[in-house]
């Protein structure tokens, strides 16, 4: 580490930065830039220049409309050239987004592209302060001062390489894991596919239709479904569960669990003798409660793999340890009750997370009874009911008496938009799911009346406006603004009468119906939470996974080698879901292509004479960087660079202050806070304090 | 022992005395025997109705006013009427913003008062304020006594009686930040009625507002009794022998206004009086006589067990 | 139903009628936040979702909506909120289930302050403050139930209480503090 030589790049073409005596004193460069208004707008420039120029060590200070434009880019290689600089301090945005734009254009000039300072004018002063724009001026000089007292410190770094595995884990078998491993595959990447239910398929497979088409989910699903399980890069693991995940981009360490799902997936067939031989029945969570399945079961006919698995909970075996109906039914001797839970660690290069969503469950004793009526359903639970291969072979019914629902109402928004309830964002399907459900529902029974109450419609996508004028013109499904705000009972016909403002008719209106349905909104998927902590990803407000950035990161996670597909990220449809999936893909292969990536050198480094190997760095960090080793000296703490993610924790924690990291070393962190103290005259807190002592003398 | 003062209002002592009588004879000796005193300077709560809702400033004061004097004997107050517990426990949140405090103690300065809260605990030299503790009765009642002990000292079960429960509206909502039951499914004052031995009819638009609240009454009575109108036609479909209900304006809402559309109307009474007759008292006490609904057919069934 | 169908139906109606155009001179622009002054949120959230009429018993029976007058204040047609005010029975239930979490109660009250500083000032109100400035309650006793209290055995009132005098004057004190008289015009029931 402690070489002085450039970013480790075989660039011979690249002119080669000429050592300096280290006895020289630095030469800094200062770009303040503009940010067009988004900075100039509050914070007076050339006032900033003014203040930085005379700061000691500065050689030159330039100020520009948009520093991040080639102009803006070139005009700091030619300063650098011009002046002899050595290190650059750029006051702009945040180092989140142009960090690397910098680097590299420093380095362009000759310089080690850590040389580098960014100072944050833009988040941290002039959109939190455009109202008191003297103030912010100020704040933005001490700032950029700031920069140039650790710039003056700063020491070339050069960034690592490590080769990247091959291969890549889809964590989630929907729609979007499932296009995101067929890509890789394609591409002829190894993928490792992890599934917690016993088939893969996710949300899709329970829908009805698609919209604004109208084509069959499963139909074309299914073919997907069946590639991906014979495709030969592909590992499908289905039922099993990721445990835990260490490591670093290109080179992640990951143990699956795979459930006992007693049955051996070699020898099972899928013929089904098993559950024709099952005496146990119970609700089938894939009808949604509606339709019923044994104890040993696939989720539905199409399931991939085509396995059996035995549902520990309710086999008559695992509770009485008699029965073992099954296992006299099946001919190849595929069924086994003892089989226990598998680990299986796999070695990965980059990591897809397509966890998807789950449903929002209408809350007990709400306003919309879906606990307490019978007749009050949820969108996905009419999906099933109209599903061809559902528990009523596709035909509508009330679940009160089983008659077929003459007079249909759909209430939107249920679980979104919602601030009491902390869902403030739109789920983004549930407009374009009700006109489809409606739409099929005319189809079927083309007398029933429907209703649709809604908030505002959200007919954004491409088809979408067609279908629903389509849903109005050709079938005439009525559509009220106005939020329900009280469903009753009737005890006898168990029909509903909802009462509601029809806003644009500034009436109250009540009006009764058959069966209602609840478009119930999208929210993060329960284990997501639990995959979230395993991956250390950052949730954004609305409780899904948050992305890099959200217009030119936005299958990029915080982690590097880590990204998103699907509704994992936010709630969307499948066209968006595909297209998200298609893009992480693409993401996870442009790493591993590359063969060899970059580590970033802002890591922690033990000082081998200081530290006296307590271990307490061990204890602290939550990526296992530090590891104990033996030397001459005795037992030391070593950080693993490729683990460490230059975090501070140890370097805090540690009682014999050992441990440094890089560019964030206390040396350079105290010239900043110094020269904040700085007083009006220019004098730092030290020189003030030197001065009183000569006064005192 | 938790230490109480009562904090009747407005309306129970100057219309509805019975209903004084009731509380502190189930709060007395005859009674749970509560550490609960009078302070005689309490002045009107005031009135949300109308003064939260003309002015903050002189609404946040009044009861300001009322809280210091219950904050210097160190009591919590016991409130018997949701407009006072509202009233009272939304200005000690206000009383909780440092900038409304100031306000409000330079100008209880001139009349030699100052709302600090009461002093919880001592952490080092600091001392730990609290806001003063607004109860309501139904709260005393269900948490500080328990069901239990109210089921030991019911010694005349009204066994045959059903009673239509009226929550009241700022009893399911006194504050944003606050709340005494749950307020879309309340079951306290039920569960009161059941110890009682009595059987609480569930009926249409429980929770519905009767009509009152808010300065409707003395804006538009007809609107008013209008809503009320609705309430009472619920309640009679369940067959309810009377109304209970923990607000005395809600009381006196039902109690007037049902003379606007019936002719018999269904008796009304507060939460206390009707606990006081399964305790045994003599309904001669409850002063029924100043209802205006008649509660005569009421203590007949009563009589018939 | 009466009168109060009268006065609040037909109001808006005939107003409706003669200003069929709803221009700029007859919009307030900061009446949003001159709501927020007095106590109310922002009305400019309001998703006009319309839940907060469905569940308002009010709005049941007249042809105010609470949803249209949040539309107003957003709208800042002051004027036309200025006689719904004091038909809102505060009983909450429109925040307890507003989705954009508005409290559009306290947003009725924040009118009724507005009402008040531009001198629309209902008779009950000075007729309750008037009450308690005289007997520091707001309800005047009545000799027949003080005669009930006596059968009750019940402490007599404390406003019968020479003492209760020092209250009154501290009540008065409070009032005039707050100009609170003044605004709503009862200055000489107020003791100096």
């Amino acid at each position: 580490m402690s070489s002085p030589e450039p970013l480790g790049e075989n660039d011979a073409e690249r002119p080669q930065e000429p050592r300096r005596k280290t006895s020289q004193a630095p030469r800094i460069g200062v770009f303040v830039c503009h940010c067009g208004s988004n900075i100039a707008g509050t914070v007076d420039m050339p006032k900033v220049t003014e203040a930085v120029e005379k700061v000691p060590g500065v050689v030159v200070a330039k100020e520009n409309k948009y520093t991040c434009s080639d102009l803006g880019q070139d005009e700091i290689i030619k300063a650098i050239k011009e002046n002899d600089v050595d290190r650059v301090v750029v006051a702009a945005c945040s180092p989140r987004m142009h960090e690397p734009t910098f680097r590299s254009c420093i380095k362009e000039a000759g310089l080690n592209p850590y040389m580098l300072q960014m100072v944050n004018l833009r988040e941290q002063c002039s959109w939190v302060h455009s109202r008191e724009k003297e103030k912010a001026t100020e704040k933005a000089a001490d700032l950029v001062k700031m920069g140039i007292a650790k710039a003056a410190r700063l020491e070339p770094l050069e960034a690592r390489e490590v080769p990247v595995e091959q291969s890549s884990l889809v964590i989630g078998g929907g729609v979007a894991g499932i296009q995101a491993a067929l890509d890789l595959a394609q591409m002829g990447f190894k993928v490792y596919l992890v599934e917690s239910e016993p088939s893969i398929g996710g949300r899709m497979a329970q829908l009805d239709k698609t919209f604004p088409t109208g084509d069959c989910a499963i139909c074309i699903l299914a073919p997907k479904m069946v590639e991906l399980s014979r495709h030969p890069n592909i590992t499908l693991l289905s039922y099993s569960e990721v445990e835990d995940v260490t490591g670093f981009i290109g080179n992640y360490d990951v143990k699956i669990r795979r459930k006992a799902r007693y049955v051996v997936e070699d020898k099972c067939v899928g013929c089904g003798e098993c559950a024709d031989a099952c005496p146990v029945k119970v609700d089938n969570k894939f009808d949604m409660g509606f339709g019923k399945r044994k104890a040993i079961y696939v989720p539905f006919p199409q399931a991939v793999p085509l396995k059996y698995t035995i549902d520990r909970e309710n086999c008559i075996y695992f509770k009485t340890g008699k029965c073992k109906s099954c296992v006299k039914a099946c001919a190849n001797e595929a069924i086994d009750h003892e089989m226990e839970d598998e680990i299986v660690d796999v070695k990965v290069g980059t990591i897809i997370c397509a966890t998807g969503f789950d449903i929002y469950v209408p809350m007990k004793r709400g306003v919309y009874k879906y606990w307490e009526y019978q007749n009050v359903i949820t969108g996905l639970e009419l999906e099933r009911l109209l599903n061809a291969s559902g528990p009523t072979g596709g035909h509508l019914i009330r679940p009160s008496d089983g008659e077929t629902p003459r007079r249909v109402a759909f209430i939107q928004c249920v679980g979104s938009r919602n601030k009491k309830i902390g869902t403030d964002y739109c789920s983004r399907v549930c407009c374009m799911y009700s006109m489809k459900n409606a739409q099929i529902i005319k189809e079927h029974e083309p007398d029933t009346e429907i209703a649709v109450y809604y908030n505002d419609i959200r007919a954004f996508g491409k088809g979408f406006e067609e279908l629903y004028h389509r849903v109005r013109e050709e079938y005439g499904i009525e559509f009220i603004r106005g939020r329900p705000a009280k469903l009753s009972e009737n005890p006898e016909t168990n029909s509903i009468t909802i009462r509601a403002e029809e806003t644009l008719l500034n009436k109250i209106t009540e009006r009764e119906f058959d069966l209602i349905v609840l478009s119930t909104g999208l929210k993060p998927s329960e284990g997501s939470l639990k995959i979230g902590k395993i991956l250390s990803l950052s949730l954004s407000p609305d409780g899904f996974f948050m992305e890099a950035h959200p217009k030119l990161r936005p299958v990029d996670t915080a982690v590097e080698g880590i990204y998103l597909a699907g509704c994992a990220q936010g709630p969307k449809d499948i066209p968006d879901s595909v297209a998200q999936a298609k893009a992480a893909a693409a993401s996870a292969a442009s790493i591993m292509s590359g063969k060899k990536v970059k580590i970033e050198p802002l890591t922690a480094l033990v000082d081998e004479e200081l530290c006296i190997g307590c271990e307490l760095c061990v204890d602290m960090c939550p990526y296992g960087a530090p590891e104990m080793v033996e030397s001459e000296k005795g037992t030391r703490a070593r950080i693993v660079e490729a683990l460490c993610h230059g975090c501070g924790t140890c370097v805090a924690a540690c009682p014999q202050k050992a441990i440094k990291a890089n560019q964030f070393t206390d040396e350079q962190i105290a010239s900043e806070i110094v020269s904040a103290l700085e007083g009006e005259d220019g004098a730092t807190g030290e020189e003030r304090k030197a001065s009183k002592k000569a006064e005192e003398a | 022992m938790t230490q109480y003062t009562y904090f009747f209002g407005c309306i129970i002592p100057n219309r509805y005395p019975g209903i004084e009588y009731a509380v502190r004879w189930v709060c007395g000796k005859d009674g749970f025997d509560l550490d609960v005193e009078d302070i005689k300077e309490f002045s009107c709560c005031p009135v949300p109705g109308i003064f939260y809702s003309s002015d903050k400033n002189t609404w946040l004061l009044l009861a300001a006013r009322n809280l210091t004097l219950a904050q210097n004997e160190r009591r919590e107050i016991l409130t018997v009427c949701n407009g006072c517990l509202t009233s009272l426990l939304k200005a000690t949140e206000y009383l909780a913003d440092p900038k409304n405090l100031g306000k409000v103690n330079r100008v209880l300065s001139q009349i030699g008062r100052k709302y600090t809260g009461i002093p919880r605990k001592t952490e080092g030299r600091r001392r730990i304020m609290e806001p003063v503790k607004v109860r309501h009765y139904v709260d005393v009642m269900t948490n500080d006594i328990g069901l239990e002990e109210m089921a030991e000292k019911t010694k005349r079960p009204l066994k045959n009686i059903s009673a239509a429960v009226h929550y009241g509206c700022h009893y399911l909502r006194p504050t944003e930040n606050q709340t005494i039951d749950e307020p879309n499914d309340p079951v306290k004052i039920d569960r009161i009625i059941e110890t009682c031995g009595a059987a609480s009819v569930d009926y249409e638009d429980k929770l519905d507002c009767c009509g009152a609240g808010g300065g409707v009454r003395s804006h538009v009575v007809e609107l008013a009794n209008s809503l009320t109108e609705d309430k009472c036609r619920n309640i009679a479909e369940a067959g309810a022998d009377c109304i209970v209900t923990g607000c005395p304006f809600c009381l006196l809402q039902f109690d007037n206004a049902q003379k606007s559309f019936t002719k018999e109307g269904i008796p009304v009474m507060h939460v206390s009086q009707f606990q006081a007759l399964a305790m045994g008292i003599d309904p001669i006490s409850l002063g029924f006589d100043t209802h205006h609904v008649s509660a005569h057919s009421f203590l007949r069934k009563l009589r018939g067990t | 139903m009466g009168e109060a169908e009268k006065t609040f139906i037909s109001g808006l109606h005939e107003k409706l009628v003669e200003d069929k155009v709803i221009d700029e001179s007859q919009l307030e622009p900061d009446f949003a936040k001159e709501i927020v002054k007095h106590g109310g949120k922002d009305v400019m959230t309001c998703l006009q979702c319309g839940n907060c009429t469905g569940v308002c018993p009010i709005s049941l029976k007249i042809d105010y909506k609470t949803r249209s007058i949040i539309k107003f204040c957003q709208f800042g047609l002051k004027k036309f909120t200025l006689e719904t005010r004091w038909v809102c029975a505060t009983c909450y239930r429109c925040y307890e289930h507003c989705p954009a979490d508005i409290n559009p109660a306290e947003v009725m009250i924040a009118l009724r302050h507005i009402a008040i500083k531009e001198g629309v000032i209902p008779p009950f109100i000075r007729m309750a403050a008037m009450t308690l400035v005289n007997y520091g309650q707001s309800i005047k006793p009545d000799p027949e139930i003080e005669r009930v209290r006596r059968e009750l055995e019940l402490e007599d009132m404390p406003s019968r209480n020479p003492e209760f005098a020092k209250v009154v004057r501290e009540i008065n004190l409070l009032i005039r503090s707050t100009g609170y008289d003044k605004l709503i015009g009862i200055e000489s029931e107020v003791k100096k």
